[in-house]
């Protein structure tokens, strides 16, 4: 148990330590990762609220919130199967540090639970985020008062506990076949991304499509609840929530059984699957032919598409915005009579500002500058060897990342633009201010990521997931968005082109600043890594 | 070809890793440079290499200041450290194309050189495959590849015989006196002194971040061996 506890202390250390980046030496830099952990925590917290209260507000009145957590446990099981998936092929099949704890005298079932805990405790938050705010929905808005019982917070309690454990059971089976794809397929990373493409579609799908299901939902929520039979330990789950223990426990069995299965039945064989997944044998049926020669630019970019398209975690995560933009920009064009008619019955409101407003959050999620420099990692003395100065090395990092969202930006743009039937001023000025925004992101974050580097990471999931960096690049930027939009409020109390005026102004100043700081200081920065 | 004059590395915290280091090495000679662990070998070569700064003295390569002029020094360099990670989700022939393409080397010349040197390495076959399937020594085997088709006038090795195996090691030897032959220059440190003191030209010996002996390999071995040396020089003999 000793020996357990102290593994499990390096697996939790090592996540925790990944995303404050401190490695306990600077107060300063731990304190801003606890802040923007805390801000996750909001973002997560609101959504799910919002989410939850939707729900909740179509089927309290015919007294169906149980379906509530059915959809809200759905969502916090599909959310923790995407963060996490991934994720088990890193951490727990490919750790770094796998040789050096293999090689000690424990147990591989102990060392396989060290790091399925860390797993564990990621699903925990996210079956936090989103169940706690559907328990206090319900708390608030149910009229039989379950959620008013001090034993309906226990039983939430345990279902928000339990829930983690099925999920992790999921997510390190997956991760198993995503870590056996990548070992055995020579297109093992195509695969992956085409399997998160079509994940991705189905979310979309679903979210395109949810105010039509909920309004289904309320007319026939009984019968909504009758065709869930297929997600049985769901419905379990809700049912034990609002009050049935017998069915309460079957849930907590239901997820606890599979995960001791997984996690004592993969421990046995984990020196086995550690030793399988990273056995790649090189073919030597190469034959060498005439090879063609390009510039130091392209080179270096060519170097940089093959990482972010090589990697699925780093295509995914950093790449996200720019598709959310481009299907944002797509299905605005193709539903532009229904959104026409939703503007409409929102009189008065501002179409071009709330698209920018819109587009710059989808931007705000293109992280592909950020992790940048972290993810060369082990790999940056090629680049600090090789006979290119650091200005450029960083302006190319910064170009790389534009490359991709210029182009979406415009097409997003223009599509919008058409879909709501602006005039051509203003289609104008939403490509111009979106792409003013881009060149900004892009700027800081190549600067967030040589100030805040993470060179030692165990794997690029760590960088890519849970860096300082990374989340700085994602919401410092937003912040940047809401004080446009409190510029814009306060401008429109002064007349309409100041309003447009004021935020425009805000964006090229933060980005000129970014610029400056990043030539002037970037080169330095990057040497003193 | 490589002057380091004065060369001093504090690290934050006071820690003096080199102190007023000088010695030159000459076009055509193999210099080998040794010490225990921790005397600042590593810590010289990655300076010299331009991939660590350094704060005190002058290095130039081939008449570029390292500091004044990082990118012309680097050019006519090459470097490899102890461990080299190379981008694992590169091919092997992809990795040398792309070093080939950030030093300018024409089309054919890079044909030429990657299939003689990848022949010689008995690497040629498994350049088709990811540098993630490789073994050590073939990722050794890879990042030498990549530094020989360079032809650099100054070639900086780390530890290079680890993981080599020994006919690699031998064919290694070989490529080395070759570039010395047309004019460059290698500085290289090891651990193995039986190596260095048949390989090398000049020797230099560091203790604690401050040279204490270097010279001609004869001069500074003399009747005795070059572990002999060394180890009176540590005091441990």
């Amino acid at each position: 148990m000793k020996k357990f506890l102290a593994l499990m202390k390096v697996s939790v250390k090592s996540m925790l330590l990944s995303s404050t980046n401190s490695r306990g030496r600077s107060k300063k830099k731990a304190a801003s990762g606890a802040g923007v952990i805390l801000l996750i925590a909001f973002l997560g917290l609101y959504m799910s609220g919002m989410y939850s209260s939707m729900l909740m507000s179509v089927l309290a009145p015919a007294h169906m919130e149980v379906l509530v957590f059915i959809f809200m446990g759905m969502g916090a099981l599909a959310g923790g199967l995407l963060f996490t998936t991934f994720a088990v092929k890193g951490v727990v099949f490919g750790g770094k540090d796998n040789n050096l704890l293999l090689s000690m005298p424990v147990s591989s079932t102990a060392l396989m639970t060290s790091r399925v805990s860390a797993i564990y405790l990621e699903n925990l938050l996210v079956s936090l985020f989103v169940l706690g705010p559907a328990g206090v929905v319900c708390a608030f808005m149910t009229q039989s008062g379950v959620g008013r019982d001090p034993l309906f917070w226990v039983r939430l309690l345990i279902a928000v506990l339990a829930l983690p454990l099925l999920d992790t059971a999921l997510s390190v089976l997956f991760g198993a076949l995503v870590a056996f794809l990548s070992a055995k397929v020579s297109k093992g990373a195509l695969g992956q991304n085409i399997i998160m493409g079509v994940y991705l579609a189905a979310v979309f799908y679903f979210s395109f499509n949810l105010n039509g299901m909920i309004e289904g939902l309320a007319a026939n929520a009984a019968g909504v609840k009758e065709s869930l039979s297929w997600a049985a330990p769901m419905l379990w789950m809700a049912d034990g929530i609002m009050g049935n223990w017998g069915l309460l426990l079957a849930f907590a069995a239901c997820c606890i059984v599979p995960f001791a299965l997984v996690v004592f039945g993969l421990g046995r064989v984990y020196r086995k699957a550690v030793t399988a997944f990273a056995a790649r044998s090189a073919r030597n049926d190469y034959r060498l032919s005439a090879q063609s020669a390009s510039g130091q630019k392209k080179a270096l970019l060519c170097m940089e598409a093959r990482r972010f398209f090589g990697i699925p975690m780093y295509f995914w995560n950093s790449g996200l915005g720019l598709i959310m933009l481009v299907a944002m920009g797509v299905a605005a064009l193709v539903m532009r009579e229904e959104l026409r008619m939703y503007l409409g019955l929102l009189e008065g409101l501002p179409a071009m500002p709330l698209a920018a407003l819109v587009m710059g959050f989808c931007l705000s999620m293109t992280v592909i500058a950020a992790p940048s420099i972290s993810l060369e990692g082990k790999y940056l003395w090629i680049l600090r060897e090789a006979p290119v100065g650091e200005g450029t090395l960083l302006g190319l990092k910064t170009g790389f990342e534009l490359l991709f969202s210029i182009p979406c930006t415009v097409i997003a743009g223009a599509c919008i633009a058409i879909a709501l039937g602006l005039p051509l001023w203003q289609g104008a000025a939403l490509v111009a201010v979106t792409l003013l925004f881009a060149a900004g992101h892009a700027a800081f974050g190549t600067l967030i990521g040589l100030a805040f580097p993470k060179l030692d990471a165990v794997n690029e999931t760590v960088v890519v997931k849970q860096s300082m960096a990374v989340m700085l690049g994602t919401f410092v930027p937003m912040a940047a968005l809401g004080l446009c939009a409190l510029l814009y409020w306060l401008g429109g109390m002064v007349n309409g082109a100041l309003a447009l005026a004021l935020p425009a102004v805000l964006l090229a100043a933060l980005t000129a600043v970014c610029a400056a700081i990043l030539a002037k200081r970037g080169p330095a920065m990057l040497k003193a890594l | 070809m490589l002057r380091i004059e004065h060369y001093s590395k504090t690290y934050p915290g006071g820690k003096k890793a080199v102190d007023d280091l000088t010695l030159h090495v000459r076009p055509g000679e193999i210099y080998g440079f040794i010490g225990h662990n921790g005397a600042g070998k590593t810590t010289t070569l990655r300076a010299c290499a331009g991939v660590m700064d350094f704060t005190e003295g002058t290095i130039t390569i081939d008449g570029h200041d390292v500091k004044k002029d990082p990118v012309g020094a680097k050019r006519v360099t090459a470097f490899l450290p102890d461990n080299p990670d190379l981008y694992e989700f590169m091919k092997g022939i992809d990795y040398l194309n792309f070093i080939a393409d950030l030093y300018d080397i024409p089309a054919d010349q890079r044909t030429k050189d990657i299939g003689r040197f990848g022949d010689a390495f008995e690497l040629t076959g498994s350049l088709g495959s990811p540098i993630g399937s490789y073994s050590h020594g073939m990722r050794q085997k890879l990042a030498l590849i990549s530094a020989f088709i360079r032809h650099p006038r100054l070639l900086i090795l780390d530890e290079p015989f680890v993981g080599l195996d020994p006919s690699a090691s031998h064919i290694m030897k070989g490529y080395l006196a070759e570039l010395c032959r047309g004019g460059s220059a290698v500085f290289f440190s090891t651990h193995v002194l039986e190596v260095a003191e048949k390989l090398c030209h000049q020797i230099a010996i560091i203790k604690d971040g401050r040279l204490v002996k270097c010279g001609p390999t004869e001069a500074l071995v003399g009747d005795s061996s070059l572990e002999d040396v060394f180890l009176e020089l540590e005091g441990e003999k």
